[in-house]
């Protein structure tokens, strides 16, 4: 099997030649389809400049970026993406929230609407099709922007630290959600977070940054069979990983 | 808790106080009516030349709608281009500003020149005076997004057409419609202004004509005819801008 996603040697500058920043230094990473990966480490370490790589939005100096063995220029058209705050749009429902992105890739409405009800009985958000974002909680609304995220079937899912706004009881759901989610769709996809418990907890493997510039200093397979139950986050096992982890970003 | 009652009753008993003072006040001073005229004399004033005053009223009225609607949908319609592309604002937008520096009550005699005196030039002037503040806000709404919004929207492959009309567009609506309100106002100023320099017609003719002749009361029932006239339309954009943009109004702060 081939990777979803491919850097090789990837770095990345902001601003210009000379008084611009190395964000990203002589990244490496592969992942595979259906593969979990998170990516942990010190905030401005170059995490979302990362997914921003993947995603075509920033273009890296040097290096390649392969997307379905593909070169990447311009946008990798289809990804799925979620971030801290859901960005739906206050004028549209959530059912048209859920089918901007399709409405904008080929306007086949009809065919999709069946899927965004699915997401939405999946997510728990029945019954709210008709609702407007600043109607529904923030949980739900980033239920929202998950949906969104996955109605177009995605090859790949980038989150970046997609629950760092929601208290820890919601977060939890929503870990348990993502995982019943991505489990179900077969969902390639790549964590950003600050929050290990969740890097081990969601992901078949955690790569950890270091920053200035931005470069990958190890990586680590969390070896429990996906979907995890949340109590495995009060194993020693578990806890081993979270330490090495925190220990590897911190030096 | 306020009730709703008291939110209408409160302003109007404050205007009655007001208007006692003032009745009061150039009453016992014996202030002469061509330089202060009492309530009950603008009153009196205006019930006498009641037709005289809609008519008038009617065509500034009109003159002032006109050219808020051509300011709306021009300004509208302008800011599309600009939002569209970064080369269109960057050369037309300076342009446009610095036009709005002149004072365009200035303008009116040109207008008159090439208009005549009939309703073109206050048309005109209203237009040219509404369209600046009601394209800034606009404008502004459509250009200014989220970053990951909009990289998000990149991600779907959006083009910059569809950003525009399914992000853009929506956003700005709050804003376009509430700058209809300082459009209103400053449509009315340009009326006003070009009805006293270059008509024989409508309010701002009939307050230059009555001062001139020292019927200050004439000149007052005008000025109180048209801050209301102001007020109620401002009520009924209100009204619609909550009926249209209900999404906008999440909150009541
Ligand atoms: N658009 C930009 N222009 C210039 N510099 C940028 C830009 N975006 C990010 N940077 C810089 O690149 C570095 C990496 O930023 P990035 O956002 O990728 O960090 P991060 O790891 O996601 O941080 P955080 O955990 O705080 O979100 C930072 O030093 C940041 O200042
Ligand atoms: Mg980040």
């Amino acid at each position: 099997m081939d990777p979803v996603v491919q850097l090789r040697k990837v770095s990345v500058r902001y601003g210009n030649s000379n008084g611009g920043l190395t964000a990203v230094a002589d990244v490496d990473l592969s992942v595979m389809p259906g593969e979990v990966v998170s990516i942990v480490g010190k905030s401005g370490c170059g995490k979302t400049t990362l997914l921003k790589v993947i995603a075509g939005l920033v273009r890296p100096v040097s290096g390649e970026v392969l997307f379905n063995n593909k070169g990447v220029n311009g946008y990798s058209k289809g990804v799925g993406m979620l971030f801290q705050s859901p960005l739906l749009l206050p004028w549209r429902t959530v059912i048209k929230n859920i089918l901007l992105p399709i409405e904008i890739i080929n306007g086949d409405l009809e065919s999709y609407l069946s899927r965004a009800y699915e997401l939405i009985e999946k997510t728990g958000l029945k019954g709210y099709e008709n609702s407007y974002p600043w109607e529904l909680s923030g949980g739900m609304q980033q239920r929202v922007a998950l949906c969104r995220a996955l109605i177009h079937k995605p090859p790949l899912l980038l989150l970046d630290e997609p629950f760092s706004a929601l208290d820890a009881i919601t977060r939890e759901e929503m870990w348990n959600l993502l995982q019943e989610v991505i489990t179900y769709e077969k969902c390639t996809t790549i964590l950003v977070t600050h929050d290990v418990r969740e890097a081990v907890l969601l992901s078949d493997r955690v790569v950890v940054m270091g920053g200035k510039p931005g470069r990958i200093k190890s990586e680590l397979m969390i070896n429990f069979r996906r979907p995890r139950d949340l109590m495995v986050q009060y194993t020693k096992e578990f806890n081993d990983y979270v330490v090495m982890i925190k220990n590897l970003i911190g030096d | 808790m306020r009730s709703k009652k008291v939110k209408i009753i409160n302003p109007i008993l404050t205007l009655l106080t007001i208007g006692v003072f003032w009745e009061f006040v150039v009453r016992t001073l014996n202030i002469p009516n061509y330089v202060l005229p009492s309530p009950s004399t603008i009153f009196s004033t205006a019930a006498k030349y009641s037709l005289y005053l809609a008519f008038n009223l009617l065509d500034t009225l009109v003159a002032a709608l006109m050219g808020l609607a051509i300011a709306a949908v021009f300004s509208l319609a302008l800011s599309l281009p600009l939002a569209y592309s970064e080369v269109i604002r960057d050369s037309i937008y300076p342009l446009i500003t610095g036009f709005n520096a002149i004072p365009r009550a200035a303008l009116v005699p040109l207008l008159a020149l090439w208009f005549g005196l009939g309703a073109v030039p206050k048309v005109l002037t209203a237009f040219l005076i509404a369209f600046f503040p009601i394209l800034v806000p606009t404008l502004t709404a459509m250009i200014t997004m989220e970053k990951e919004l909009w990289e998000m929207l990149q991600s779907f492959g959006a083009s910059k057409g569809q950003i525009l009309t399914k992000v853009a567009v929506p956003r700005a609506m709050p804003y376009f419609l509430s700058s209809l309100h300082m459009g209103l106002t400053s449509a009315f100023v340009g009326a006003v202004i070009a009805e006293m320099v270059a008509s024989d017609k409508g309010l701002g003719y009939v307050i230059l004509s009555s001062t001139s002749r020292l019927d200050t009361p004439l000149a007052f029932a005008c000025l109180i005819l048209l801050a209301l006239t102001t007020f109620v339309i401002s009520k009924v954009l209100s009204m619609v801008e909550r009926r249209v943009v209900k999404w906008a109004y999440r909150v009541n702060i």
